[in-house]
């Protein structure tokens, strides 16, 4: 299986601070999975993302995404990715339409291709019949659709979903996550961050538990429990290693 | 071309749907126009129309205290009231003036008249030969103090009025003085030639002073109207920078810059999209209160503001400063960390900015150093573009200087705020 993501001894200190909130993170993540990244708050999951999405600047160390360089090939790199951020990314102001209208052109896709993807995505998410609606009059549950609609519109090689399916209730979720495992299907690799153990569980392939800026523990979710055999689930292990002491 | 596009019409759709947006946006514009040139015409008229009172005590009641005080009260600026005519009226004066009765308390002093006889005598006596010295009698006539004129002024008035009332003085005590010394060289003919003097003839007004504009276009009468109207539509059109730097401040809040930064490409095409909206929005409220100076400023009873023919120039003008504006609103959209930074620096520094480039207080009238500051404003250099356009008629290439310094100062602008969010992209 070939590397999609290559991070080397990853670091970032954010300016005037005195501990990093990235610390030496080396992870490979291959083509076609799902990778979580997990941790609690402030652990270092939207750091990270945030690096590999070409939003920040990494103090040392390098990423790779698919043979490229993150650090010289910004633009070749940006091409090929996608992002689905945990703001609800859109103009409230403008129908989910004139949104898709509006990403997709900036994305640069072909008008008609446009067309069709606006169609079926919209008709996989259930919100054909509310296309023409303000982003503003939808439900939580549909605002985070048609945010990772937006994100996945030009169908990037690799995804980043940081925390995709907070605040929504269980039916939104599962046609999120769903879908998601429809485009892994495809070969696109999805990197996301949640707090959902759950929902990780199910759907990754392999999750990182990040904490204090460091990967404390990496690989897949039933060999993770098979490794920790006095947990009985993810989020077991999670707190089994994270503590239960609360995080700011 | 694409992002350029479709950004511009979603900046678009985003405008027209925030009708409160474009109410203020268009509204308030006008409101201002109207509500400035009525301010500014009705403060002008007030010293014509609303008579200054004056209080006066006269203690000379001869021909300089009489001529003095029968001027100012024929004059359409002031109207007088004579307090008394005793030492005493002084202290009443002085108090009716402190306590705000009167913005201007006079009083011409005793003898004022026998005073400016002496000392007209006593300049003649210098001109006529020795032998001549007792032409006046036997008594010697030495130089006197100055006639004296003492004006009180109540602590709030009005510089501009202190300076009406003390050229109205100067301006009577002239004619006075003539008139007085016409009597003694009358008294000395009678004198010396025996002749009978008939004392008539009218030397008021033997210097006639017009006012009259420069310039070969008698169409353009400078009035409050042709001074208003473009001074505060340009202050209007850099009002735009509130909701154009709100607008890009939004998009960053709302993740939405995070979204567009990650697309592979120049962030060019989506501040000039912006720009472009903006840059529209900026030339229709300037037309729209341009139509307003035309239309709707006679219905309130000012003038009509006159265009003249130069309308491709007068175009071309306000789409520089349109430009100008549009790019000050993105350069502080760009730099300003939050809605609020952005709407109180950007509104203060236009006020500024007016206040400096003379949209308030004409510049000549400045000090030296701040004719030269009055420079750096872009609302100078449109505001004197638009006064050449407007009140000079001048043409395309007379205004070309502040077109390119509007255009260059645009340019600036773009240049700093990609610069500045190319250095972001990567923090």
């Amino acid at each position: 299986m070939s590397v999609s993501i290559n991070i080397s001894s990853l670091t970032k200190r954010y300016k005037n601070t005195e501990i990093n909130a990235v610390d030496n993170i080396s992870l490979a993540i291959n083509k076609g999975e799902v990778f979580g990244l997990l941790g609690p708050n402030g652990a270092g999951k939207t750091t990270t993302i945030s690096i590999l999405c070409s939003l920040l600047k990494a103090t040392s160390g390098t990423v790779e995404i698919m043979g490229k360089n993150l650090a010289t090939d910004l633009y070749e790199i940006r091409s090929k990715i996608g992002m689905v951020p945990q703001d609800i990314a859109l103009y409230p102001n403008l129908t989910a339409m004139e949104n898709l209208n509006f990403f997709g052109r900036m994305y640069g896709i072909d008008a008609k291709v446009l067309t069709e993807r606006k169609k079926e995505l919209l008709h996989v998410f259930g919100l054909s019949e509310k296309a023409h609606q303000r982003i503003a009059t939808f439900s939580g549950g549909m605002k985070r659709r048609i945010n990772l609609i937006t994100g996945i519109l030009h169908m990037p090689k690799i995804l980043f979903l940081d925390e995709p399916t907070v605040g929504i209730d269980v039916q939104s979720r599962t046609v999120i996550m769903d879908y998601l495992m429809t485009l892994m299907d495809n070969d696109m690799t999805i990197v996301y961050t949640s707090h959902h153990m759950e929902e990780a569980e199910k759907y990754c392939s392999r999750v990182a538990i990040i904490d204090m800026g460091r990967v404390i523990e990496n690989g897949a979710p039933k060999e993770l429990i098979h490794r920790y055999s006095e947990c009985n689930n993810l989020e077991d292990i999670f707190l089994e290693i994270t503590g239960r002491s609360l995080r700011d | 071309m694409s992002k350029y596009i479709a950004t511009t019409t979603k900046d678009i759709k985003l405008l027209v749907r925030d009708i409160a947006g474009l109410a203020m946006l268009f509204g308030m514009p006008m409101v201002l126009i109207i509500v400035m040139t009525l301010l500014q015409d009705s403060t002008f008229k007030a010293l014509e129309e609303k008579k200054l009172p004056i209080a006066i005590v006269n203690l000379d009641q001869d021909t300089f205290g009489v001529s003095i005080v029968e001027g100012l009260s024929t004059s359409k600026f002031f109207h007088v009231s004579e307090l008394g005519r005793n030492y005493n009226s002084i202290e009443e004066l002085k108090k009716q003036v402190t306590d705000g009765n009167y913005q201007i308390g006079i009083v011409i002093n005793k003898d004022a008249s026998n005073l400016l006889r002496n000392n007209i005598k006593y300049n003649i006596l210098q001109q006529l030969p020795a032998e001549d010295s007792l032409i006046f009698g036997n008594d010697p006539i030495s130089l006197m103090k100055s006639v004296g004129i003492d004006i009180y002024f109540d602590p709030i008035t009005k510089n501009s009025f202190k300076q009406s009332i003390v050229s109205a003085l100067n301006q009577y005590s002239s004619g006075v003085e003539s008139k007085i010394m016409f009597e003694v060289y009358s008294s000395l003919f009678q004198e010396l030639l025996g002749m009978e003097m008939r004392n008539q003839g009218d030397f008021s007004n033997l210097v006639d002073v017009q006012t009259l504009y420069a310039g070969d276009n008698e169409e353009f009468v400078p009035n409050s109207v042709q001074h208003n109207v473009p001074a505060w539509t340009i202050f209007a059109m850099f009002f735009i920078v509130i909701p154009l730097a709100g607008n890009i401040i939004k998009e960053r809040e709302s993740g939405i810059s995070t979204r567009l930064r990650i697309i592979a490409g120049s962030n060019l095409p989506i501040i000039l999209g912006k720009v472009t909206t903006f840059f529209f929005v900026g030339l229709i409220q300037a037309i729209s209160m341009l139509l307003v100076g035309i239309f709707v400023l006679p219905l309130f009873g000012l003038p009509q503001l006159i265009i003249g023919g130069n309308y491709l120039t007068l175009l071309v003008l306000t789409a520089s400063i349109s430009l100008a504006a549009s790019g000050y609103g993105v350069v502080i959209g760009t730099i300003a960390s939050s809605q609020e930074q952005a709407s109180i620096f950007g509104s203060i520094s236009v006020v500024i900015l007016a206040a400096i480039g003379g949209i308030w207080v004409p510049v000549f009238i400045m000090s030296d150093f701040m004719q030269i500051l009055s420079m750096i404003s872009p609302l100078n250099w449109a505001l004197n573009g638009y006064y050449d356009v407007l009140l000079r008629n001048s043409g395309m290439m007379e205004i070309m200087p502040y077109m390119l310094t509007l255009i260059g100062f645009f340019a600036f602008c773009i240049t700093i705020a990609w610069f500045v969010r190319n250095r972001r992209e990567m923090a």
